[in-house]
């Protein structure tokens, strides 16, 4: 057991300070409105820049585009990330689509890639859930029709977050619609360019930009196919399983809740704190020193504690539901203010709070809702029997 | 706060540690069957079963190698404390350890330690100062004849011919009334270091009682997990259901994350005290949560059934928060909390 501070070495050090220095000088307000604005999770200048330092595959080789950065070091450069408040959903999406394409791809398109995708140049986002199919995504009904060399697809997905900043989605498609539900799909790495495929933008109160892409009669090579026909299922599940926090080497050098919003609510739990240590009632007492206020606000604090070290698929639900209740508890304690928008008289902290508050909301869905971690925590964690339904084998429209 | 620091997380049990869980956790296995928490009812002890607990090293290992103990940390006692909570074993260890630990840190009553630290006198201490004449409810104090207590003139010794009379309680705890006019009166520290002592001290309790309180939870929630697995109802069994099966994730979550939260709040109180001084407090305020939820969702998932004094899921429910309301209102804890983070920001 150690949650002790890590002594640097002073390449480490040093590495620490290069990390910090580019991103004073990168990470502008201008990025943060950049974001606010288009909510893209994306920041194309500053995507490029991680990339030419090697700093989006920081493990990788330097040989490969990465940095050969050692474990700490790579710890490093997350927490700075993340202090920074660099966007990172299409850098996430890109991670976790490249360990897929590793697996899966023809060798010689992966090898194509590799340098460009390490380099910041080509981007993936994941083609996963139906309109109608959700968080179930082996439903998926978008057909995939085999025509010579090539396939051709028709359908739609939703939620194809960063497709509009992507080269490559990676697809989810219905080969066999004969076969039992998870055998006859097969994944495709899809170039975004495809005659035929329209990208249409979603906006979330949340802040989000999200995309509903559809596809009509688009022609893709089968050697952007990734594994065998109708093995879409094993292909997806390498990433999925990324996504669930498997496989992170036990060094302690990891976050071991997969937290979702907690940096967020912190912020918000932060702000709030110093708003009521300026900030007086009217009769004349300062809220910081009102115990109701600070029972109320403790519970909060206690919740994110707790989110942080809930491991793995169940910390997913920790931090968002208690994100969720606690940051409409948080809005309450502060009163009108905090739902002042950015830019607003008096909002707070640049509206920091009223952001964290819609943002909140999408944090229980998107990743597979908190009720499809629910129903996996019963049944791996707890080992409850699976329900069984009639779409859990078979693919019902 | 420090949001981003760069420090390791990691939760994994070395060896010794891991010697440690499995050896308790065998012991109070073996040793406590339901039947044996029922006999000890209503008071709460077995001495029988307090003189195997002493014979395991439970009570010296804690204390300093100077008074005959093994040093054995705050993190080597979460886990005893979670295991004797898993069988909610009728012993006042986790009182005693703390009330020996503190004699241990102030001085002055090296007797008393040695005679601790062997089980063969009990220790105690009375969780809130004492003010004026005013009464307190202590646990253990119907099995303890030393009783600590933080008053005007410091952390005072209180010796009593015999222990005050037990009060039953719905968490068959030996609780009792303490009177700060009782007994023979010793003042053994004074000034602020022995206040933050003290302080330190209830603390520890709150840190022990809630890796306790996460065992409790955990008891509980597997009694509701076999039954939701076996139970059936229109044909399937109750677990495959999601109105049954997701309280029952909800609980196993929050379980999971107050056994975490109690070990790292142990860790740092073992390895830097100053730096997070309010952890104990929030494992408790969460470890105190999960258990009164395990134990409710558990005894629902049951039905009828769990309701019945005949079964064990009975034991674990009226102690979730029988145990747990003997540190107070974790209201308090949680103003502590937000003072530490406002203190921070």
């Amino acid at each position: 057991m150690d949650f002790g501070t890590v002594e640097l070495t002073p390449e480490q050090e040093t590495f620490q300070k290069e990390v910090r220095a580019l991103f004073d000088e990168i990470v502008t307000e201008e990025v943060h409105e950049h974001e606010r604005r288009t909510g893209d999770g994306f920041n194309e200048a500053v995507h490029l820049a991680l990339g030419s330092r090697g700093w989006l595959f920081p493990e990788w080789p330097v040989e490969d585009g990465g940095a050969a950065l050692d474990r700490v070091s790579q710890r490093i450069l997350a927490l700075e990330i993340a202090r920074y408040r660099v966007p990172t959903v299409t850098m996430g999406t890109t991670r976790l689509v490249w360990a897929a394409v590793e697996l899966s791809c023809d060798p010689e398109l992966t090898a194509r890639l590799k340098p460009e995708v390490a380099a910041g140049r080509v981007r993936f986002c994941l083609g996963y859930s139906d309109p109608e199919g959700g968080s179930d995504i082996a439903g998926a009904t978008l057909r995939a029709v085999r025509d010579g060399d090539e396939w051709v697809l028709n359908g739609s997905k939703l939620w194809t977050t960063g497709a509009h900043n992507c080269q490559y989605t990676f697809l989810i498609t219905r080969t066999d619609p004969e076969a039992p539900k998870h055998k006859g799909l097969t994944m495709f790495l899809v170039p975004l360019d495809s005659p035929g495929v329209e990208i249409q933008a979603i906006r979330t109160y949340g802040g989000e930009r999200t995309n509903a892409v559809y596809y009509t009669d688009v022609h893709v090579s089968d050697s952007h196919r990734m594994g065998d026909v109708n093995a879409g299922w094993a292909t997806l599940q390498g990433p999925l399983s990324a996504e669930h926090g498997a496989g992170r080497p036990d060094d302690g050098l990891s976050d071991i809740a997969m937290t979702m919003g907690t940096r967020e609510f912190e912020a918000a739990l932060d702000a709030a704190a110093r708003w009521a240590k300026r900030t007086t009632r009217p009769d004349g007492t300062l809220v910081a020193d009102d115990p109701a206020f600070l029972d109320r606000l403790g519970k909060l604090v206690v919740d994110t504690e707790a989110s942080w070290v809930t491991p793995g698929p169940m910390g997913r639900n920790k931090s968002s539901l208690s994100y969720i209740d606690g940051i409409a508890e948080l809005v309450d304690l502060v009163g009108p203010e905090a739902l002042l928008a950015h830019g607003a008289d008096g909002a707070i902290e640049d509206g920091v709070i009223d952001f964290a508050h819609r943002f909140a909301q999408g944090t229980a869905t998107y990743g597979g809702t908190t009720e499809v971690f629910k129903g996996m925590i019963a049944q791996h964690v707890l080992g409850l029997p699976r329900l069984t339904l009639p779409g859990s084998k078979q693919w019902v429209r | 706060m420090e949001r981003f620091e760069l420090r390791r997380q990691d939760f994994r049990l070395d060896e010794d540690q891991q010697a440690v869980r499995e050896g308790f956790g065998d012991f109070f296995t073996k040793q406590v069957p339901s039947s044996l928490v029922r006999d000890a009812e209503p008071l709460g002890f077995d001495a029988d079963l307090w003189q195997r607990v002493v014979a395991m090293g439970a009570t010296s290992m804690a204390l300093p190698e100077a008074v005959g103990g093994d040093d054995a940390t705050l993190v080597d006692l979460v886990l005893v404390a979670e295991e004797l909570g898993r069988v909610v074993a009728p012993v006042p260890l986790i009182s005693h350890v703390v009330a020996s630990r503190l004699l241990a840190r102030v001085g002055g009553a090296d007797e008393l330690v040695a005679a601790a630290a062997e089980g063969e006198r009990i220790v105690t201490l009375a969780l809130q100062p004492v003010v004026g004449t005013n009464r307190q409810l202590v646990p253990d104090a119907a099995v303890a004849r030393d009783v600590l207590a933080w008053t005007d003139e410091g952390l005072v010794l209180h010796t009593l011919a015999e222990p005050a009379a037990h009060v039953p309680n719905q968490g068959s705890t030996p609780l009792a009334w303490f009177d700060p006019a009782a007994g023979e009166r010793t003042v053994l520290a004074t000034g602020p270091e022995a206040a933050a002592a003290c302080r330190a001290a209830y603390a520890e309790w709150k840190l022990l009682t809630a890796a306790a309180l996460v065992g409790i939870a955990q008891s509980a929630l597997d009694l509701g997990v076999e039954f939701a697995k076996t139970r059936r109802t229109l044909g399937v069994a109750i677990g495959s259901l999601q109105g049954v099966a997701f309280p029952l994730a909800d609980v196993v979550t929050e379980i999971a994350g107050a056994r975490n939260l109690v070990q790292k709040a142990a860790w740092y109180a073992t390895h830097e005290p100053a730096s997070r001084p309010e952890l104990p407090l929030a494992a408790f305020v969460h470890a105190a949560h999960a258990a009164t939820e395990a134990a409710w969702v558990s005894a629902h998932t049951q039905g009828g059934l769990g309701f019945t004094v005949e079964a064990d899921i009975s034991l674990f429910f009226l102690r979730a928060k029988g145990w747990s309301v003997l540190g107070g209102d974790p209201g308090q804890d949680r103003r502590q909390v937000a003072a530490a983070l406002l203190a921070t920001v």
